[in-house]
């Protein structure tokens, strides 16, 4: 195999081969990664193993939501955070989530003003998370009964790569300080860890108009799709957000006016990590890398041997040291 | 004309000019805000960071771009040795002692912008990786390369400097240097194949971005195209220093050489923007290379800058050192901006979102690059890194023998191996 390998390779022009065969390893060819349609990534995320009665997650209605901005107030006081009040020093009204805000609370109006709608910010809690993906030790997991994503401080580097991967823009990064924090949405993990009398997060518990409400997604999923049947022309494009997108999320929305205004891009039923399935075909067993190591490691024993030899000859010649 | 036949140190000048001190100063400012930004964190006034533009020059710039700039010791030493270029070891030593600096301090850089680099010590722990994050590769594959092959493939000079320089410590470097040569193809091999992963990695990194980096841009084949673009990158840096060199220090160019080095840049340009042109045809995404106003421009800018380039040098203008040099100047700065472009240029994080660097992120980022060139200024003229003829040797060896009685540069007996 490798002699036939070595020959392929000579016979091959020389000059850019060397990124070619690079491109194998990074790039694999997408027709076989198309036919081997293996299941790789999935074992990245733990929601697998996540029984679905058990995933946790909201459903927000936006045309339930009043924009009283209570959950906000009790978000900052379940999570321990101090209230951000940076715009005017009185009302909690930052511009976006930040490392003060794990909820925020926002209004879209339309350019003529005809049309509004309030929105709600925080985590999706994504079945297969594209931050959890990009995370080099794991400083991002999943809660492998609830399936909520959460941040693990003594793994993370502070890269701020889960900030790139996040087609939400939800993990918020400390940029005060020598220790800074990945500050997100945790579905009040911690607080209902520490006080068992919780049973929910903040912001479901304080909603006033039921706006937002707790469960298990299947559940959630079943009441939003209720909501839209009962209900068709009400939401937009009778959707139900996060159903699939980004490969489908634990918080799930529902919106009269068009997604996109409410800070929920098109991203695709793609999950995120699965964008990266070509590139990890090429890693599959560390098989091609391998390969092109010995192929190489071959063919320059070879020139080299020959280098070392013309090496000696030359300070035969000229009584100079040879240099590598 | 000149031969190249070995690489022969700059002799006769003095290290400590005044560039040198100028440097001194620009990395004694910059380390005193690298170390109020260890304080402060990324604050403000420190960096232009914010959460949509979470990374900022040091990552984008200098790890993404200019570890591309340093990849000449992959891709001219993959050329050299593995395809048997036999014309492109004279220009080894140069393109090793660049991605050693450019690696070493892209990666200095990277220990700086990370907000809490202490944690970083899970990567000597293989089972606490995350085998799927495209920045696991580079970390793993970057710090190895650039603390294990790379570091020995620029030991050679140093053990010579040390025979020629310390004769008590001769035999040992000697020895060393043997058993360098008896295991060398097995770290060659290394040096090569490690660049190529993690530097298609720095690619994969931005397909995670998915639509926020720009159609153009972003596709599945970017890992492909990414380290596609070092290589000819490291080509444009290694020429560029030689030219350089001939400038500043009246060095010789060996026309045979330039020659391999100009042809092997214009067919990794063609067939890069061959690649990418395919690529972007095949998405079906061609029209908006016209449509989409900044972003069309920027992709023209590119395309023009290294195919414009990479058209001169091909052609008898090509062969005229000031034009070579314009050319792959220009070359290197179309694919720099390209190596730019998905983390920045074509990057929309966020509507009303803006990135700009701020000024001590901006000094940061030009101290660590000036540490790099401190550190080439130095090894050119303490060690024997640029290519030079047998005649300048004997001539360097005239001139060192008559300032430091007792040592002998030339009359070498063959070696034993």
């Amino acid at each position: 195999m490798a002699m036939t390998r070595r020959e392929a390779f000579k016979t091959l022009a020389k000059g850019t081969l060397p990124v070619l065969a690079a491109g194998c390893v990074s790039t694999a060819l997408p027709t076989a990664a198309r036919a081997a349609d293996d299941n790789e990534l999935e074992s990245n995320s733990k929601y697998r193993k996540v029984d679905e009665a058990h995933a946790l997650g909201l459903l927000y209605d936006a045309t339930k939501c009043v924009g009283c901005k209570s959950c906000m107030v009790k978000c900052s006081e379940y999570n321990e955070l101090k209230p951000d009040t940076r715009v005017d020093g009185i009302h909690q009204a930052p511009p976006s989530l930040n490392y003060f805000t794990k909820n925020l609370i926002k209004l879209y109006r339309s350019d003529d003003g005809s049309d509004h709608s309030y929105f709600k910010q925080q985590c999706m809690h994504c079945i297969d998370p594209g931050c959890m993906n990009a995370c080099m030790f794991g400083g991002l997991r999943k809660d492998e009964e609830t399936g909520v994503v959460w941040w693990y401080g003594p793994k993370c580097v502070g890269c701020r790569y889960c900030q790139i991967a996040c087609p939400f823009h939800i993990p918020a990064f400390q940029w005060d300080g020598f220790n800074p924090k990945i500050v997100k949405c945790e579905l009040c993990r911690t607080p209902m860890q520490k006080d068992p009398s919780k049973k929910e997060p903040g912001c479901t518990k304080v909603c006033p108009t039921n706006a937002v409400i707790y469960g298990t997604r299947k559940d959630l999923l079943a009441e939003a799709k209720r909501r839209v049947a009962a209900a068709p022309g009400k939401y937009y494009q009778d959707k139900v957000y996060g159903e699939h997108d980004a490969g489908g999320t634990q918080v799930l929305y529902l919106s009269r006016v068009g997604y996109d205004k409410i800070g929920l891009p098109d991203v695709g039923e793609a999950s995120i990590p699965s964008t990266l399935k070509y590139s990890h075909m090429a890693y599959k067993w560390m098989v091609l890398p391998l390969l092109l190591y010995g192929t190489m490691v071959a063919l320059a024993s070879k020139n080299f041997a020959h280098h070392s030899h013309h090496l000696v000859e030359e300070q035969k010649e000229t009584g100079l040291r040879p240099q590598l | 004309m000149t031969r190249w036949e070995r690489s022969v140190p700059v002799y006769g000048v003095p290290v400590l000019t005044r560039g040198f001190w100028a440097l001194c100063a620009l990395i004694a400012v910059g380390l005193v805000l690298t170390g109020y930004r260890e304080v402060a964190g990324l604050t403000a006034g420190i960096s232009g960071m914010t959460d949509p533009f979470a990374w900022g020059l040091w990552k984008t710039f200098n790890v993404m771009v200019l570890t591309g700039l340093g990849s000449g010791g992959f891709a001219v030493g993959i050329a050299a040795w593995v395809f048997n270029n036999k014309k492109l070891h004279s220009v080894m030593r140069v393109a090793l002692l660049t991605s050693c600096l450019a690696y070493w301090t892209g990666l200095c850089m990277l220990g700086i912008d990370v907000g809490r680099p202490w944690n970083f010590y899970w990567v000597v722990l293989p089972w606490q990786w995350n085998l799927h994050s495209p920045l696991l590769e580079i970390a793993v594959c970057m710090s190895l390369y650039a603390s294990v092959p790379l570091f020995l493939e620029n030991l050679p000079p140093i053990f010579e400097y040390i025979i020629y320089e310390f004769p008590k410590w001769r035999s040992i470097a000697e020895t060393c240097e043997s058993v360098m040569a008896k295991v060398y193809p097995f770290i060659i091999g290394l040096a090569y194949i490690l660049p190529m992963m993690h530097q298609s990695s720095l690619g994969a990194l931005m397909v995670l971005g998915g639509k926020r980096v720009h159609t153009l841009w972003q596709t599945p084949c970017l890992p492909l195209i990414y380290v596609w673009a070092a290589a000819y990158l490291g080509y444009n840096c290694v020429t560029l220093c030689i030219l350089l060199a001939k400038l500043a220090w009246k060095r010789d160019v060996d026309p045979v050489v330039m020659a391999e080095l100009n042809k092997l840049t214009v067919w990794l340009v063609y067939s890069w923007t061959a690649f990418r042109f395919l690529d972007i045809i095949v998405r079906g995404k061609f029209l908006h290379a016209f449509t989409d106003g900044y972003f069309s421009i920027l992709f023209w800018v590119e395309t023009a800058l290294t195919l414009g380039s990479a058209y001169v040098l091909s052609t008898e203008k090509g062969k005229k050192l000031s034009t070579m040099f314009n050319a792959h100047l220009l070359c290197a700065v179309g694919g720099m901006i390209y190596r730019f472009s998905p983390t920045t240029l074509a990057f929309s994080a966020k509507e009303n979102a803006f990135y700009f660097p701020a000024a001590a992120e901006l000094i940061v980022c030009l101290t660590f690059i000036a540490i790099a060139v401190l550190g080439y200024l130095v090894a050119v003229k303490k060690l024997a890194i640029l290519p030079g003829s047998n005649e300048d040797w004997m001539k360097m060896a005239k001139y060192e023998e008559s300032i430091k009685p007792g040592i002998q540069l030339t009359g070498y007996a063959p070696a034993d191996h």
